[in-house]
């Protein structure tokens, strides 16, 4: 059953032989250690760097997105065709709350929260009955549902013309005005705070039992099993998290553009978030921000100067799988590796401190 | 009258169609000794490990741990009220530290209680200590930071086994624990299982005799799926039957 030697050597990160993955490594740097400073820089650096705060916001967006994805992905061997569920579903619940019960930003954004890890739970608890490519399939036939149920309910969803004139409320707090958010800068620098937050929140989750846990299921589901852990719990607790950050995503897509489109439930919204994860490298948390930001800013580009862009943000997903196993992230790892005395082998305290365990995308 | 005996199989059965892979076992395991299980291949030592451990639900018969009947609770429950189990083949978690397998071994026992996903996992300072007692108990001590794939084969099979120790066991149920070992390394498994016998109820499957012989209070025959013979190990050694159908070949 666990052809070890095989699958070890279809894994990746070859590089460090005698290095093991330890937790214990991102406990060292804290929940403000390891990577956190570098984000805060980077998210300083994006509204500046890029052509605009809104471009940055919707990578900052798709990053949540993403992480949600990773936690998944990279942390529990579950690859999930059903992340589009909690992100339409987070941007319909979210401006339907504002549109129609006034509720403010942050009582609308708890709502996506809430339903979105609701929601995942249900999926989960059916997703995790079947392993491999029949988990795979049931998260697809899921997304699919969702979309025609959004579609038919056009009532409610606007069908396929989506939800217009989604109101973005001032953030309040207690009935106190804190900020107007109507301005592109205003509305990134809100978004930032919360991803940051966010990203911390993962690190812990990744860094606590439940977290390593879920790493041990996906490396060995059967010993997991015979160590006394109930694994599907484990799998379905981390569905709701990542469905209640990809709701909170889609809320706040749905705020940036004013607009809920029948797009964010589609299973193409879906696939992208899960391109976005493998890009950026499946288990590290800072890849994840990479593949959102290649993946909105190449689209970007490619999109003013061909129209069939897709084709080839498809042919460069071919190029990084192909070349660059571990992601963008790997690669960053690897020329760090090159540059920092050119040594292979790493001390096996030198742990870096984001990069999670390898990839093994199913179960 | 309560039942003296850990583990007790009743009349313990698993058909697959018409084939009876374990028929009608009757078992008895006392506290704190190893009690072996052995026969040649087919006998159905490997399906009647399966029931005992939770990996397949009998299909007749009952199973009795400390007296409370098991026969259908599910593998992961079975760790909680005591039971804890080796693999026959390595089943480690390869990518992660020794120390972090044994610390998730350790974890095991929680159950649900490691679902909390806002603890640190140095909050249960326990684990990490048992982990770290275990290292050294299996000699391993230099090896904590090192991937449990980078291990050498025998040193992953006492991994194996200290997995299954940490999950402060009261019946410890080895699969062939010296399965792919060389030479060298079986001694250090032999004292390390007949140490196990005197603190911990063990169950052991194993193929190799002298192991067997040398660590055993009690072994039990089996032979197509039945019980054969059953007594301490000089009985079974003396006994014709298995001179005749079992050792002769190994001697």
């Amino acid at each position: 059953m666990n052809a070890t030697g095989q699958a070890r050597a279809a894994r990746h990160a070859p590089e460090n032989p005698g290095q093991g993955r330890d937790v214990f490594a991102y406990l060292r740097s804290g929940p403000f250690g390891g990577p956190t400073p570098a984000v805060a820089a980077l998210l300083v650096l994006m509204p500046v760097a890029l052509p605009s705060s809104t471009m940055a916001t919707e990578i900052l967006i798709f990053a949540m997105a993403t992480l949600a994805c990773n936690l998944l992905l990279g942390y529990g061997g579950l690859l999930s065709f059903g992340q589009a569920i909690f992100f339409g579903a987070g941007a319909y619940l979210s401006s339907l709350a504002t549109m129609h019960l006034g509720a403010g930003l942050l009582p609308a954004l708890l709502a996506a929260v809430v339903s979105g890890a609701i929601l995942a739970a249900l999926v989960g608890a059916l997703a995790v009955r079947r392993t491999g490519i029949y988990f795979v399939m049931m998260t697809l036939a899921f997304n699919q549902t969702a979309y025609f149920i959004a579609y038919t309910l056009s009532d409610w969803t606007g069908g396929d013309n989506g939800l217009l004139d989604v109101p973005r409320p001032p953030l309040t707090l207690f009935g106190a005005a804190l900020a107007d958010l109507s301005t592109a800068t205003s509305y990134y620098v809100f978004t930032a705070v919360l991803f940051l937050l966010v990203f911390i929140a993962v690190r812990r989750v990744i860094a606590s039992p439940f977290g390593s846990t879920l790493i041990a299921v996906r490396e060995n589901e059967d010993r997991a099993r015979a160590l006394g852990y109930d694994t599907r719990n484990f799998k379905i607790t981390a569905f709701a998290l990542s469905g209640a950050v990809t709701s909170l995503a889609g809320a706040l897509y749905a705020m940036l553009l004013n607009f809920a489109p029948l797009e964010n439930i589609q299973l193409s919204m879906s696939e992208n978030i899960v391109i976005m994860t493998v890009i950026g490298g499946t288990g590290s948390l800072l890849g994840s921000l990479l593949g959102a930001g290649a993946w909105v800013i190449i689209s970007d580009m490619l999109a003013e100067i061909w129209p069939r862009w897709q084709i080839l943000t498809g042919g460069a997903l071919i190029l990084i799988v192909l070349f660059l196993r571990g992601g963008l992230w790997g690669g960053v790892e690897s020329l760090m590796r090159r540059f920092s005395g050119g040594g292979a082998h790493h001390a096996p305290d030198g742990n870096p401190d984001d990069a999670g365990p390898p990839p093994q995308p199913m179960e | 009258m309560r039942d003296s005996h850990i583990l007790t199989t009743e009349n313990l059965s698993l058909s697959y169609g018409g084939f009876r892979a374990v028929d009608k076992v009757n078992l008895r395991v006392k506290p704190r000794t190893v009690h072996s299980v052995i026969g040649p291949n087919g006998a159905g030592k490997t399906s009647l490990f399966h029931c005992l451990t939770g990996g397949r639900r009998p299909t007749g018969g009952r199973i009795l741990f400390k007296g409370e009947e098991i026969t259908n609770r599910s593998a992961h429950a079975r760790v909680g009220s005591g039971m804890a189990r080796s693999f026959q083949i390595t089943s480690l978690f390869q990518n992660l530290t020794v120390r972090e397998n044994l610390r998730l071994a350790s974890q095991g026992r929680d159950g649900n209680r490691s679902l909390l996903f806002w603890r640190s996992v140095n909050a249960r300072k326990e684990h990490i200590e048992l982990a770290d007692s275990i290292t050294e108990r299996l000699g391993l001590a230099g090896k904590a930071a090192v991937a449990a794939g980078d291990l050498s084969h025998g040193q992953q099979r006492l991994l194996e086994v200290g997995m299954a120790l940490c999950g402060k066991p009261e019946l410890l149920l080895l699969d062939e624990p010296t399965a792919g070992m060389g030479v060298d390394d079986i001694p250090m498994m032999t004292k390390l299982i007949a140490d196990l016998g005197k603190e911990y109820s063990v169950m052991l499957i194993e193929h190799n005799m002298g192991i067997v012989m040398a660590v055993s209070d009690t072994i039990t025959v089996m032979s197509r799926g039945g019980v054969l013979v059953e007594g301490k190990p000089e009985e079974v050694r003396a006994d014709p039957r298995v001179r005749e159908a079992y050792l002769g070949k190994v001697a």
